[in-house]
């Protein structure tokens, strides 16, 4: 467990800290930042190597630290066949890009070190994600990828495009992920652990039947098309290839857009007998496999093809998790490694020929073979993966593919039929974009606009597709290599795996292969006697136009919002405070004290004379201060209000606060008039010319009444429900004993709650710190000292030399 | 229940809202310490009719007496008030001085034309 700990730090832990490390010695560094980044994906990839080593798969081993105990949220992680899979994917990808991108990035180029810095934070979060045992955990290393992929993709922020597909891929995989969050917290609340392992491993037949089940489950696919660029959420991949290249490999085909599948075949035990699944899967990934062929077949940039190939695969991969059997799925580690070999390659070799050619418009491109041989091959082997090619891990994926999606069509009727058509169409149109690939950039005669600008890449940056297209093929001629160590990661519950072999006699499938085959060369070469006319995506068809005029929309509307709400005077925002008030408590009293009414009636005996002459005095001092004129007279009728209030705390039996009342209201007294003995008279002859207009003062005087009558009928229906047993009584019965004190009030304050009283005294002195403030940093006009010494500012001493 | 208490803060929370709502300082800070009383009879009432009982000061444990939690903490609100009211008070005084008007709607005419 120890060495287990240590193995799996080096592993995620190091990345994530690495990465600001990188940020740093980036600025010293400059371009050999890369070198120093490349240290963390190889670590890793020794590390997880060493790990899956030592704990003997396929057993599944948790890892777990303390965080937040209290919150019963923890460091854990799970190392099971599934995540170590992905976990290589993710390293040994990482590894091979970042040594690409060394050769990629612009000698020139600014900002090396954060570059590499994001890679390698993307490549941490990455892990942390496939690895966490926590549904919390998921979520935030979830959304770290989504920021590492939005910095990363927004690298070139000079560029208008890379804005614009940085910010769509933020919004669609972030508030995709908020909705993926609320559907792990619901499935926390049913099953009461946020553990994935316990959830795997656990009996959850009572909790499935609910609604709540089904509604987490949408929820977190709504995670898992957004991230993985689901229809109709499939607009923002392509969009997201306005980042350098090398990103465009590793997170936007070979990793982070396989989230979504990973998080599919994460939870595939706990959601594959729900009814829903197949069906709701099928039907959205298998459209999106289809669409996104097309929508390869019709785009022209290069890097357009590969992300619409990318999101065509992406439903591939999810339809087939839909499709699978509830004992578990066979091939799903062959497909997503096949994918990651030819696309990762493809996308690579893409971004050297628009380096070398400085073009990305495959209609502007061709004849490269003689200036790139090696390059010419590794594209071959690589589209032909893609096509499906025998002798390749693609053949091998479209075998199986043909085989499973054959099973399924027999097994699920007209779902399986409309799988079936979708992956029969999309085999077509990819052999075709796959040979139009790699023809019309390698193939044909060299443009006159190529031949000018052509330069030679670096062979080491050739080195990467080289690798993963001579994967390709290894594996595609030896598929036997590849039964022990998917053997080895299977997991239970998600994966049966079967042996791979070549060849498998001629069969249906083989049959349908050769055809499909046929029929995407025929495709291809009607689209070149066409040179490729028909070719253009259609308006109905950019969903990323949709979604950018829906922001501009919303952008505008909440300026309109804005707008009305906002005043230019703040005196205009506490009538709506008060409305506000009044119709929220106001409407909930309504709603519920209709009850009052005959409990009120009762009530009027009781009324005790003397607390109704003094109330009836109060209310009518209080009332003098609107319709006395001047200031000082209201001041005094206020302050007559203000004692017989301490009157009404005798009646109350409260001689503490009577006491406390008499010397604030002194006080008070005091000092109002102080303050209005330097307010000029003028000032108050002004006021009472500046009378409102009538409209205002009667909604005022409206909006006034109503919070009257709302604190009245709040009052009688609180004290309609005394508590039973108020905490009051514990005082009285314990002053004398605890506090030594037979005055429980005073005890209150000085002995049980003495705290209190300290942060009481504490609001009085930072008033007495604000006030002198106001007074102290006030300075005298030249006007003011002529005055004299004795006439303070305000005073209105010069008042009447002025007027 | 306390219909005269509960009535006599439907008036004083009624004269403070209008008064609040005014554009003149003063009466803001009239409102302002109307609304302070008022709010302390709310939590007064809460400790019950005091009809039969006496204060609560223990001299003989047999006979009722009200509750003292909803007067210590009137206590600390009366008080805490009072810092406030303080602080209102020479806050205007400032505004009159820097701004020569005691009009909040006449500061923010200035602020603009200005």
């Amino acid at each position: 467990m120890e060495l287990h700990g240590i193995n799996f730090l080096l592993v995620l832990g190091l990345p994530l800290i690495g990465s600001p490390l990188v940020a740093l010695a980036g600025r010293r560094l400059g371009r050999r930042s890369g070198w120093l980044a490349l240290a963390f994906p190889l670590i890793s990839t020794a590390a997880l190597l060493a790990l899956a080593g030592g704990i003997g798969l396929p057993t599944r081993v948790v890892i777990e630290w303390p965080w937040v105990p209290s919150l019963g949220l923890g460091l854990s992680f799970l190392i099971d066949g599934l995540s170590i899979f992905f976990g290589l994917v993710v390293s040994v990808m990482g590894s091979l890009i970042v040594f690409y991108a060394i050769f990629y990035l612009d000698k020139d180029e600014e900002h090396q070190g954060r570059f590499y810095s994001y890679l390698v934070l993307f490549m941490g979060a990455m892990l942390g994600t496939v690895f966490s045992n926590h549904l919390v955990l998921i979520f935030i290393f979830w959304e770290l990828t989504g920021i590492a992929s939005f910095l990363l993709i927004g690298f070139w922020h000079g560029e208008a495009d890379s804005r614009v597909g940085a910010r769509q891929a933020l919004l669609v995989t972030g508030s995709t992920g908020l909705a993926m969050f609320v559907g792990l917290v619901i499935l926390h609340q049913i099953f009461g652990s946020a553990s994935v392992s316990e959830l795997l491993s656990g009996d959850l037949s009572s909790g499935k039947h609910s609604v709540l089940f089904t509604v987490a489950m949408l929820l977190v696919l709504v995670g898992a098309f957004g991230k993985s660029a689901q229809f109709p959420l499939h607009f923002w991949l392509p969009n997201a290839m306005a980042a350098p290249t090398p990103v465009s490999a590793y997170l936007h085909s070979a990793t982070m857009v396989k989230l979504g599948v990973f998080l599919v075949a994460r939870l595939y035990p706990v959601f594959v007998d729900h009814s829903w699944w197949a069906p709701l899967l099928g039907l959205i990934a298998f459209t999106t496999m289809a669409l996104g062929a097309v929508l390869a077949l019709l785009s022209h940039d290069l890097k357009a093809i590969l992300a619409f190939s990318t999101v065509s695969q992406l439903g591939y991969l999810i339809g087939y998790y839909g499709l699978g059997p509830p004992d578990g799925v066979e091939h799903d580690y062959l497909h997503i490694l096949n994918h990651v070999f030819y696309k990762g390659c493809l996308f690579m070799v893409v971004g050297i020929v628009a380096h070398a050619a400085g073009i990305r418009d495959i209609r502007q491109l061709g004849g490269l073979f003689p200036r790139l041989p090696l390059l010419g091959v590794t594209t071959l082997v690589a589209a032909a993966t893609m096509a499906g090619i025998p002798g390749t891990t693609g053949f091998l994926s479209k075998e199986m593919m043909l085989k499973e999606i054959f099973e399924a069509m027999r097994a699920r009727d007209e779902l399986g039929l409309y799988a079936t058509a979708c992956v029969v169409l999309t085999s077509v149109v990819k052999v075709a974009f796959s040979v139009r690939l790699f023809a019309n950039i390698f193939l044909g005669k060299k443009p006159e606009q190529v031949k000018q600008d052509f330069h030679a890449p670096s062979p080491w940056m050739q080195l990467p597709p080289v690798l993963l297209a001579a994967c390709a093929l290894l594996f595609g001629l030896f598929p036997g290599l590849l039964d022990a160590p998917f053997g080895a990661l299977a997991v239970e519950g998600l994966n049966r795996p079967q042996h791979l072999a070549l060849w498998h006699g001629f069969t249906k499938e083989l049959l349908v292969s050769s055809l499909v085959l046929a029929l995407g060369f025929g495709l291809y070469w009607l689209g070149e006697k066409t040179n490729w006319r028909w070719h253009h995506i259609p308006r109905w068809l950019r969903f990323d136009v949709a979604f950018e005029a829906g922001i501009e929309v919303f952008s505008k509307f909440t300026k309109v919002v804005t707008r009305v709400l906002r005043s230019d005077q703040p005196l205009d925002y506490l009538p709506i405070i008060v409305t506000f008030f009044v119709l929220l408590v106001g409407g909930r009293l309504l709603w519920q004290g209709s009850g009052l009414w005959g409990s009120l009636a009762l009530d009027w005996g009781t009324v005790q004379p003397l607390r109704t002459l003094a109330a009836g005095l109060i209310a009518l001092a209080v009332v003098g201060v609107l319709f006395l004129r001047r200031w000082t007279a209201q001041l005094i009728s206020l302050s007559v209000a203000g004692f017989l209030t301490c009157f009404y705390f005798v009646l109350y039996r409260a001689p503490d606060l009577a006491l406390t009342q008499i010397l604030v209201e002194t006080v008070t007294l005091i000092m109002v008039l102080l303050l209005l003995a330097r307010f000029p008279r003028s000032a108050q002859v002004g006021e009472e010319r500046r009378k409102p207009v009538r409209f205002r003062r009667v909604f005022h005087m409206l909006l006034a009444l109503s919070v009257g009558g709302v604190a009245t009928v709040l009052t009688l229906m609180v004290t309609a429900n005394p508590h039973p047993s108020p905490i009051g009584r514990g005082f009285l019965e314990h002053t004398v004993e605890l506090a030594k004190g037979s005055n429980a009030v005073n005890t209150i304050l000085v002995d049980f709650r003495g705290f209190d009283t300290l942060g009481e005294i504490t609001v009085l002195v930072i008033a007495t710190l604000g006030c002198l403030g106001l007074l102290m940093r006030y300075k005298r006009t030249p006007e003011e000292y002529q005055q004299g010494p004795h006439g303070p500012p305000g005073s209105g001493a010069g008042e009447e030399v002025r007027e | 229940m306390q219909l005269e208490t509960a009535l006599l803060i439907g008036v004083m929370f009624t004269v403070a809202t209008y008064l609040v709502l005014q554009r003149s300082f003063v009466k803001i800070l009239f409102g302002f310490l109307i609304l302070t009383n008022a709010a302390n009879f709310v939590v007064l009432a809460m400790s019950g009719r005091p009809d039969g009982k006496v204060a609560p000061v223990v001299l003989d444990p047999q006979s009722p007496m009200v509750d003292p939690l909803p007067q210590a903490l009137i206590l600390t609100a009366i008080v805490i008030g009072f810092g406030v009211a303080a602080y209102l008070v020479f806050l205007l005084y400032r505004l009159f001085l820097d701004q020569k008007t005691t009009n909040a709607a006449e500061l923010y005419d200035e602020k603009e034309s200005g």
